[in-house]
């Protein structure tokens, strides 16, 4: 009907923070209520704003494995930042909106597929819950997720890193240099979904002109040959030239730039921690940008044209590696059985430090090859905080295009490790994640 | 005793109500001349009684919806200081106007200057256009008036011949279009409001009536006579809010229904949650335009008993008024002859209504039975349609906190609440295919004067406090400042807005002394720390205060008969 609107879900979650003090606090979005309020945008012709609804424990479960379960990872918070970007995922299937802006704390970026606690400011990845949502009710296939945070999307990447149907990108800035240390070029995905999983690590100092052109020479030619049916933008907005958490040299008119030329179908609100400098203007750039109206006189009282502009060093660093990737993208790429090797099975042990929760988790991944599937997907993961206190799990996942070979093994594999588990206790808890079925278990 | 008079388009009612009772009521035609209308109702009223006890008088008028009407683009000039943000270009300002340097940010900050060269140029532009009243309208000047308020004093200074307004003095909403767009309306209809007030007081006077006397505004609250003359957008579509307010003092205080108010030429659809109306929280449309009036929130029809059945290639319609009803020996066929026709309606029967259904029927080949009960399928779906629109209204509500989204949703009400005509028949139709239960309160036919009667004045406050910038600042117009004290606590807070809401309150005559605490109750309470490099810098709190809206007194079920 409305199909020129741009949907959009604002909750500033006035009633949550993860403490007084912390950066994602009540106070982050209170500038950017003030700003698109008083601008008028709920009564512009082109926006449709949307009540926020909670989530089910089942769009959870659909995603991660949360340790002990759902309810101890998520707050009510949680679950309505999840649920908005649910709410809006449905009114696009439905034609009611051309596009939608969740503007919803708290963030989910840095949620893996297991989850012990709070990483990154984020518990659960809003995100991944959308797209096997959408997947799930509306039978899509292939979507990407565009990642514009400056912090690399380590949870995302997690969850499908070896998922051939959802394409990962993340721009951010250099892993060296900031949270959470991850996101090189090296990490392409899975064997089973090669080159579905692309990082851009920027060096500190990057200004909107390198912003903007790994966007249009890297992941504008990714994007194109993937031809998702929706593109998801993870709208992290701490590239912010006046961020406190990190050290790029991005505008809001570029932000804005990018939203026009990506054309998401659903941006999701991330990171972005300078909650006056940034936010309101960049919100709105991003809003505006979506609903196809002008942004340009959104401008930052701090702007000036140097504070985006970036050293000559800066953009000969980011030429070898706009280069690197147009290299690395017109390769050939070696099928599935090779990059699985002789043992036909991928192997990866991983360290992960939960920052907000002091939390190390040593996690031991298994992918079965399947010449007709993505294949069965194990993890054991055991989490230990300071005090030494966590547990130990193992999980399975069955893909939601798994073939019928691999579902029935599936289910042999859970009721052998459940066997297994009762008389050795190997694990505190088991967790099966069916989502061809849609059917989530746990022992 | 109370005395609510309502100035309707058609007519004028008015109640005397004692002790719970209606007393003596009276409906006259309205003439053109609104204060005619009023001072024969008075009169009316207080035939061979005299203005012994009258304790509160209050009028609810069309006169700002008949000043309004048709005015799209009022002759009024706009100042727009828009700072940094959307390209004011792309948005709806009523009038033409100038976009000029100078701007404030959320925390009422200045972050540019104005220049005054600037100002200098745009009034002489819009003078030379032969336009005398200017708006001056500076995002975020709730947070900061001083910007607006410096040109303003600019302008009067050198410019004596321009009326000038800034919008921090229409309202303090957060929502600079509609702060400029109400006030561009508010100075289009202030001097011919103000005489009208003026003739008001006169009658007042006239009849020696010493108690206070209110203004009924679009929420249901009310406003003392001589501060509504700064605020004449306030009393626009009063008329709903009387009408639901007094269907609310003749059922149960705490009913909950859909209320269905079937007019001459329109139809408005409300809701009553446990006895208080839903709101348009931020505002309501003024001719397309939005403005900053806190009303009922209604959805309208232009449909209603006067309504003229036509039909247009072939097809049946439901059109506008032509004319006097058949029923009532006129010539238009209208919807109230449908229901007379169909046995629905009290109304007696006009040979003039088969004759004119056959007429119909000879053109489109339905038989007249065929033509009525189709008109009345199609009034009723378009009035399912629209309650069908206020649920969704009311249940997507926009939530911006936990609790509110925790708390979950009513179930829809299933009771209706009938006013007007033709509302007792299409409501009884309503409810038998939903199952409802249907209520057509006493008096519905002067719902309206009583609800003015009784409606309890109200007043609601968003204060935002920052006490890093040393400021606060309100919805309310004009009223924004500087801090004296330093506030650390939420409790310091709340007693700083409580005190300011007192004095409003006293201003606005609208609690009792010595009964504050008793009739004040605070909405929501919020303290956020300002944070900046990991140290506290100050605090804002945001907190929300209320005079519950509602009734004065009820009426009580065995009323006398009405004169
Ligand atoms: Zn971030
Ligand atoms: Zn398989």
């Amino acid at each position: 009907m409305q199909l020129n609107k741009t949907g959009l879900i604002f909750f500033p979650a006035f009633d949550w923070s993860i403490s007084p003090t912390h950066p994602e606090r009540e106070e982050r979005l209170l500038y950017t209520r003030d700003q698109i309020f008083e601008e008028g945008i709920p009564d512009s012709s082109y926006i449709r704003e949307y009540k926020p609804r909670l989530a089910a424990k089942e769009d959870i479960r659909r995603v991660h494995f949360c340790v002990p379960d759902v309810e101890d990872q998520t707050t009510e918070a949680h679950l309505i930042s999840a649920g908005s970007a649910l709410k809006l995922g449905d009114a696009l299937m439905k034609n009611e909106i051309a596009n939608g802006f969740v503007m919803a704390r708290p963030p989910g970026h840095h949620a893996m597929r297991v989850v012990h606690g709070n990483r990154g400011f984020c518990n659960t990845n809003n995100e991944a819950i959308l797209v096997e949502y959408l997947r799930r009710k509306y039978g899509l296939k292939r979507i990407a997720i565009v990642d514009t945070d400056v912090h690399h999307g380590d949870g995302t990447q997690d969850i499908f890193y070896h998922d051939p149907d959802v394409l990962c990108i993340s721009l951010h800035q250099d892993g060296r240099t900031i949270f959470p240390g991850t996101g090189f070029v090296h990490e392409t995905g899975g064997p089973g979904a090669y080159l579905k999983n692309i990082n851009i690590p920027l060096p500190p100092g990057t200004g909107d002109e390198g912003f903007l052109r790994v966007w249009r020479e890297i992941i504008k030619p990714v994007l194109n040959k993937f031809d998702p049916q929706l593109i998801i933008n993870s709208a992290g907005q701490d590239n912010h030239f006046t961020d406190p958490l990190a050290s790029m040299r991005v505008s809001a008119q570029a932000y804005g730039k990018l939203t026009e030329e990506l054309q998401p179908d659903i941006a999701v609100l991330e990171g972005g921690y300078a909650i006056e400098t940034a936010l309101p203007y960049v919100n709105l750039a991003i809003l505006l940008a979506l609903a196809k109206q002008d942004y340009s006189k959104v401008i930052e009282p701090q702007f000036t044209p140097a504070a985006v502009k970036q050293d000559e060093g800066i953009t000969l660093y980011i030429d070898d590696l706009i280069r690197y990737w147009q290299d690395a993208l017109s390769e050939d790429v070696p099928s599935k059985e090779d990059l699985f090797g002789e043992g036909k099975v991928y192997q990866r042990k991983k360290s992960i430090y939960y920052d907000t929760d002091g939390i190390r988790e040593n996690q031991q991944e298994t992918v079965q090859y399947c010449p007709n599937c993505p294949g069965l997907y194990q993890v054991s993961s055991t989490a230990r905080d300071q005090v030494g206190q966590g547990n130990s799990i193992w999980g399975l996942s069955i893909p939601l295009f798994a073939c019928d070979k691999c579902l029935e093994k599936g289910y042999k594999m859970w009721e052998q490790a459940i066997k297994e588990g009762k008389e050795q206790k190997t694990f505190a808890y088991y967790y099966l994640q069916d989502k061809k079925n849609d059917n989530y278990l746990k022992e | 005793m109370y005395i609510g008079i309502d100035v309707g388009g058609t007519y004028t009612d008015g109640v005397l109500i004692d002790d719970s009772k209606v007393i003596r009521s009276v409906k006259i035609e309205t003439e053109d001349n609104l204060s005619i209308s009023i001072q024969q109702v008075l009169a009316k009223l207080l035939l061979n009684r005299g203005n012994k006890n009258i304790s509160r008088v209050v009028l609810s008028t069309t006169l700002i919806t008949n000043m309004l009407a048709g005015v799209k683009k009022p002759p009024v000039g706009m100042l727009l200081l828009p700072g940094p943000g959307i390209n004011p270009q792309s948005q709806d300002f009523c009038s033409d106007y100038i976009l000029l340097k100078g701007a404030v940010d959320y925390r009422g900050r200045v972050i540019e200057e104005i220049d005054f060269g600037e100002v200098d140029s745009a009034v002489r532009h819009f003078l030379d256009k032969g336009i005398t009243s200017l708006v001056v309208a500076c995002k975020f000047s709730q947070r900061n008036p001083s910007l607006e308020n410096r040109i303003e004093h600019y302008i009067k200074e050198r410019y004596p011949q321009v009326d000038v307004a800034p919008s921090n003095r229409t309202s303090g909403l957060l929502n600079w279009i509609r702060r400029a767009n109400g006030t561009a309306f508010t100075l289009f209809v202030k001097n011919d409001y103000n005489q009208f007030v003026q003739r008001f007081e006169e009658t007042i006077t006239e009849y020696d009536i010493g108690c206070p006397v209110y203004i009924l505004k679009a929420d249901g609250a009310t406003l003392p006579l001589e501060i509504a003359r700064q605020y004449p957008l306030e009393s626009i579509f009063s008329g709903p809010a009387a009408s639901t307010f007094g269907a609310l003092a003749t059922t149960q205080q705490d009913i909950t229904g859909i209320m269905l108010d079937i007019g001459g030429t329109t139809t408005d659809i409300g809701l009553i949650l446990n006895g208080i109306p839903l709101m348009a929280e931020r505002g309501i449309y003024v001719n397309g335009y939005l403005v900053p009036v806190r009303a009922l929130a209604l959805s309208s029809l232009a449909l209603g008993g006067d309504s003229a059945i036509t039909h247009k290639n072939g097809q049946l319609v439901i059109a506008q008024r032509k004319g006097k009803g058949c029923y009532l020996g006129g010539n238009s066929i209208t919807f109230t002859d449908i229901l007379v026709y169909l046995e629905k309606s009290k109304l007696s029967s006009h040979p003039k209504i088969e004759l004119a259904l056959q007429e119909i029927s000879k053109n489109i080949g339905k038989t007249a039975e065929n033509i009525a009960e189709e008109i009345l399928n199609q009034f009723i779906a378009r009035i399912d349609e629209k309650i069908e629109e206020m649920f969704l209204r009311w249940e997507e509500e926009p939530a911006y906190r936990i609790f509110q989204i925790i708390s979950g949703q009513e179930t829809r009400p299933q009771t209706i609440i009938c006013l007007g005509g033709p509302a007792q028949s299409i409501g009884s139709i309503l409810a038998q295919k939903r199952s409802w239960e249907v209520i057509v309160p006493q008096h519905a036919e002067i719902a309206n004067a009583i609800g003015a009667a009784l409606a309890k004045t109200t007043l609601k406050m968003d204060v935002l406090i920052d006490t890093e910038q040393g400021r606060y600042s309100t919805n309310l117009p004009g009223l924004s400042g500087t801090l004296s004290a330093r506030l650390l606590s939420l409790d310091e807070a709340k007693t700083f807005a409580l005190e300011i809401f007192k004095g409003k309150c006293a201003e606005w005559k609208l609690v009792t002394a010595g009964k504050e605490l008793e009739d004040i109750e605070i909405v929501y309470e919020e303290g956020f720390n300002i944070v900046r490099n990991w140290q506290t810098k100050g605090k804002i709190f945001q907190i929300g205060l209320q005079i519950k809206p509602g009734l004065v007194n009820l009426l009580n079920e065995g009323t006398d008969a009405i004169e």
